[in-house]
């Protein structure tokens, strides 16, 4: 049925459909919505779960690693200093192998503060061992919550909706709710491979010396590549029962482009206008949208940019020191490819700044003009700082 | 439909072991040693009755409030009065001070004992074996009564011989009826002869009659109280009504409407009764006290209740003459000016010599205090077999039959929760001096002390010595406030002051049952153990085992580490941590 939902409701709602036995958080802009839709939904009976309120996003983590261990489903939501904050946690999660899923809504560290969308939050906690999907907009935001649960379950590793500030979480769309019936159908009941059982017991993760940790790795690893291999399948079966399908990336008229632009989040809604303007103006351009950045699809990436000449990533987020981190990962992704189409990156929208048509406009004609990026990161729009006035 | 993913054949490989850790005996790291201790609240130690009142307020939160009046009544026949007419220090000692405001033990007391009357309870003790001593008891007071009270319980046959026509001592006689109704008062009296004591009224003790009673009795109880008021010694004191006197006739029903001044000279309990009489009969009372407000030997509640009603207080000015004119008294009175301090407490004073000044009352009160009302009735000063307990003495005489002093005779402090007290203390002497002999009273009774004071606890003389308690005193320090959050404490209704000033109806009102449960939840329950379980969650070696023994659980000492956050997380420091050598 279709609703106007704000994209915070509609992963709240998922969240309610994937019938969530536990949740713990900690608010914080932006992603408080969530939560708080949550806790209502639990306070009014939609949801028979333990919502559990904590004194810190540190905690909360804690909380859901016990949740999970004794083997039911659990879900925190979470953004910038907080995500920062569960650090420690998110490898313990990932390393212990428990299923959980959490919704992050991109917004930049401090200092100094700022509550607007950036994606360097999530970004940084790459290397955690979580799988990563960046949402469009909020149909996407709520189909992949309860997607999120399949993989976690699936491959036991835990997942990250990732979704922006504001332009996703406070914006009102029409979205289709499903029915409990055809979640269920999707996502049956959680029988999970392992659990803390008084009746059979053992410590988890114990010392563990060097000669399992190694294998141990190895074999998130594999659960990784597991979850590239099996994501069509499960986008095939989730596209029986709720006819909406997304692909790990998702490619725009590619085929023939000549530039293709490469996005991530809502800046991807933005590009589809664009590219079909400058199409209709004739020129050979298409569009790459990155849903999943962990485990990185790199065959599928390199497929369908090697056939271009030049590639233009924008980054709204930042590796200090280096560049920005999707042109990073694409260009690692697409080295050594026989004619690897050059990448010009573009770092752009930092702390909320809106990316506009003529943001994406300028960045279309300055990769076209130059045969070779002279940089790695084309700062976009930066202002004039008079830095005799404005700094210390 | 789907099969759940998760049983889909993806090999998870994880660190398990099913090896026991129980192997790893963390106890032997331990150096210091947790243990389950209860200790004394100072509550308890400072209610001269030694009431349990950390496990009353625990029963009342918990709505258990037959055994939270029962608790009391082990300690104390009096709740209904005590909880109207005690002074009580135990909320002037109360933790909870430090925290925000003491609990209001006294209302919850008052609550109790109504609770108890309106549900008609009687207590369910064990009845005892009846002991083949009788004890002959002087006075029908709250002294009296409670060691009727108390010598009942272990089974002694009590006789009380009383003047009056009907028992209670000050408590009938004494407090006018707004502070303490008649029939609450009454009410109590009936429990403790229900436990046993044959109370005979109209029965004035002489000399004589008391060397005859030696011979039916093995032992006397002595609690005339004070029922001489002292003397003023000024010119025209016969002018003067006494004080006393004036409250027996109102509780008599002989006293007429008054108009215009009346003076009340003192500064006591008395002259603060009498006071608030007065204005309640139409008079307009005027309080004259030699000393300060702050040295007024009245409890300071009562003061200001008064002053609250309206009643004027004229400091520092002595009688000097009382003097006939027409219908009218003149008084002189004389300036008085404080000259230091008398131990170190109340001002010393000195008149002022030359400074006087007259006024004219249609009624003169005296009310400056009471003493012994024959010489017979004091207990003697010295000799070798003179006991003085706390609250009591005992003595023999020359052929060695026991006479034990109690209430206003043997006690400091005038009170009624010291009367019971003495009551009390005397019973418990006279049991251990008829089953183990003089020498052993003082050391027996060491051992029943709550804390290590003056108060003492029945409860456990009953329980064949058996401390339930550690004596050490919980300091605020002791309390993990972490575990308790802010709360205003309940304050008592009162009739408005119009409607109280014109009648004797009780000025305090009855406490409404959630408003009393409230009030004993802010209670920290100092020292004991109210099962919380904080020691069970927070063991990180599991060492917490629950089991079926009165406390509900042990410490398993081959896994405990000596950690102590058991010992820091108990709220109301009923654990301590000890070294392990100790
Ligand atoms: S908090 Fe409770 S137990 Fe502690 S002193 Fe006050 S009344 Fe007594
Ligand atoms: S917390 Fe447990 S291990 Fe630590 S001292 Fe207390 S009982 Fe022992």
């Amino acid at each position: 049925m279709k609703q106007v939902l704000e994209g915070s409701q509609a992963v709240a709602e998922a969240v309610r459909l994937a019938r969530v036995k536990v949740i713990s958080a900690y608010p914080i802009t932006p992603q408080t919505h969530i939560v708080e839709f949550l806790s209502d939904i639990c306070a009014t009976g939609r949801l028979k779960a333990k919502y559990i309120h904590v004194e810190s996003e540190h905690s909360a983590m804690a909380a859901l690693i016990g949740a999970a261990a004794a083997g039911v489903r659990t879900f925190t939501a979470s953004s910038s200093q907080g995500l920062a904050l569960m650090h420690e946690l998110l490898h313990w999660t990932a390393g212990a192998r428990l299923p959980v899923v959490m919704a992050e809504v991109n917004r930049a560290l401090g200092a100094p503060w700022n509550v607007w969308t950036e994606q360097t939050d999530s970004l940084a906690q790459r290397d955690t061992g979580w799988i990563q999907l960046y949402c469009e907009n909020s149909q996407e935001a709520l189909d992949t919550t309860i997607q999120a649960f399949y993989l976690a379950e699936l491959v036991n590793l835990p997942v990250m909706i990732v979704l922006d500030a504001f332009y996703l979480s406070h914006t009102y769309e029409p979205v289709d709710l499903p029915d409990q019936d055809q979640v269920d159908q999707f996502l049956p009941g959680f029988t999970p491979k392992f659990q803390m059982d008084t009746k059979n017991p053992c410590a988890f993760n114990q010392l563990s010396p060097p000669n399992v940790l190694m294998e141990m790795r190895y074999n998130m690893q594999l659960a990784m590549e597991h979850t590239i291999k099996n994501f069509p399948d499960m986008e095939d079966k989730f596209f029986e029962i709720f006819g909406r399908r997304y692909g790990a990336v998702e490619p725009v008229m590619c085929d023939d482009a000549d530039i293709i632009l490469v996005t991530s989040g809502t800046v991807t809604s933005t590009s589809r206008n664009i590219i079909q303007k400058l199409r209709d103006q004739g020129e050979k351009v298409g569009l790459l949208k990155i849903k999943m950045f962990r485990p990185f699809p790199v065959e599928e990436i390199r497929r369908i940019l090697g056939r271009a000449d030049k590639v233009a990533v924008v980054d709204r987020n930042f590796s200090f020191g280096a560049s920005g981190i999707f042109a990073q990962e694409i260009r690692a992704a697409i080295s050594g490819m026989p004619g690897c189409p050059a990448v010009f990156g573009y770092i752009a929208g930092l702390g909320g700044r809106d990316i506009t048509f003529d943001t994406l406009q300028e960045i279309y004609r300055l990769t076209k003009k130059d045969e070779k990026p002279k940089l790695d990161s084309h700062w976009m729009e930066l202002r004039e700082v008079d830095y005799e006035i404005e700094c210390c | 439909m789907n099969k759940n993913v998760s049983q889909t054949k993806f090999p998870v490989y994880i660190a398990r072991s099913r090896q026991t850790t129980e192997v790893n005996k963390t106890g032997s790291w331990r150096v210091m040693c947790p243990e389950y201790e209860e200790k004394t609240s100072p509550c308890s130690a400072a209610c001269p009755a030694g009431e349990d009142i950390a496990l009353i307020q625990m029963f009342t939160t918990r709505g258990l409030f037959k055994k939270a009046w029962e608790k009391i009544l082990m300690e104390n026949p009096f709740p209904a009065v005590c909880g109207r007419v005690c002074y009580h220090p135990c909320e002037t000692v109360c933790n909870r001070k430090q925290f925000d405001e003491p609990v209001a033990i006294n209302s919850i007391e008052r609550f109790l004992s109504d609770t108890a009357d309106k549900n008609g309870y009687r207590p369910s003790f064990e009845k005892p074996e009846t002991k083949k001593e009788k004890i002959a008891i002087i006075g029908a007071g709250p002294a009296g009564l409670s060691a009727a009270w108390f010598l009942s319980r272990m089974g002694y046959p009590c006789d009380i011989f009383e003047e009056k026509s009907e028992p209670g001592g000050i408590l009938r006689w004494g407090i006018p009826p707004y502070r303490l109704p008649a029939g609450v008062l009454q009410g109590e009296i009936d429990l403790i002869a229900a436990a046993g004591a044959e109370i005979h009224c109209n029965r004035p003790v002489s000399a004589l009659f008391l060397t005859d009673i030696k011979k039916k009795y093995n032992a006397v109880f002595m609690g005339c109280g004070h029922g001489q008021s002292e003397s003023l010694n000024i010119e025209g004191e016969n002018l003067a009504v006494d004080g006393l006197n004036f409250l027996s006739e109102l509780r008599q029903g002989k006293t007429r409407r008054l108009h215009g001044r009346v003076v009340v000279l003192g500064g006591g309990n008395t002259a603060v009764d009498v006071a608030r009489s007065v204005l309640r009969l139409g008079g307009t009372p005027l309080v004259i006290y030699r000393r300060r407000r702050e040295d007024m030997p009245a409890f300071p509640q009562d003061v200001n209740m008064a002053l609250e009603e309206g009643i004027e207080l004229l400091e520092l000015y002595g009688p000097a003459k009382i003097e006939k004119n027409n219908k009218d008294y003149l008084l002189t009175l004389q300036k008085m000016h404080v000259a230091g301090l008398e131990d170190g407490k109340r001002a010393a004073i000195e008149p002022d010599v030359g400074k006087t000044k007259k006024i004219s009352a249609q009624m003169v009160v005296k009310a400056i205090g009471a003493g012994p009302a024959e010489t017979w009735h004091k207990p003697p000063v010295a000799g070798k077999d003179i006991l003085h307990l706390s609250n009591a003495i005992l003595s023999f005489d020359n052929a060695g039959f026991p006479v034990i002093f109690g209430g206003d005779l043997a006690s400091e402090i005038e009170s009624v929760v010291h009367a019971v007290a003495s009551g009390k203390h005397a019973a418990i002497a006279l049991d251990i001096l008829f089953n183990k002999g003089r020498n052993k009273i003082t050391k027996k009774m060491e051992i029943c002390s709550v804390g290590n004071g003056s108060s003492f606890s029945f409860e456990t003389y009953l329980n064949r010595n058996h401390r339930p308690r550690r004596p050490e005193i919980v300091s605020y320090e002791q309390i993990n406030t972490d575990y308790f959050s802010k709360a205003q404490r309940i304050t008592v209704q009162r009739l408005p002051k119009e409607e109280a000033i014109n009648s004797f109806a009780e000025t305090a009102l009855n406490i409404p049952e959630n408003f009393a449960v409230q009030e004993a939840a802010r209670c920290f329950n100092c020292g004991i153990c109210t099962q919380c379980d904080n020691c069970f969650i927070f063991c990180p070696d599991v060492a917490v085992i629950h089991d079926k023994s009165k406390q509900g659980r042990h410490i398993n000492y081959d896994y405990c580490k000596g950690c102590g956050l058991c010992v820091a997380e108990c709220p109301r420091s009923a654990m301590t941590l000890k070294g392990e050598h100790q």
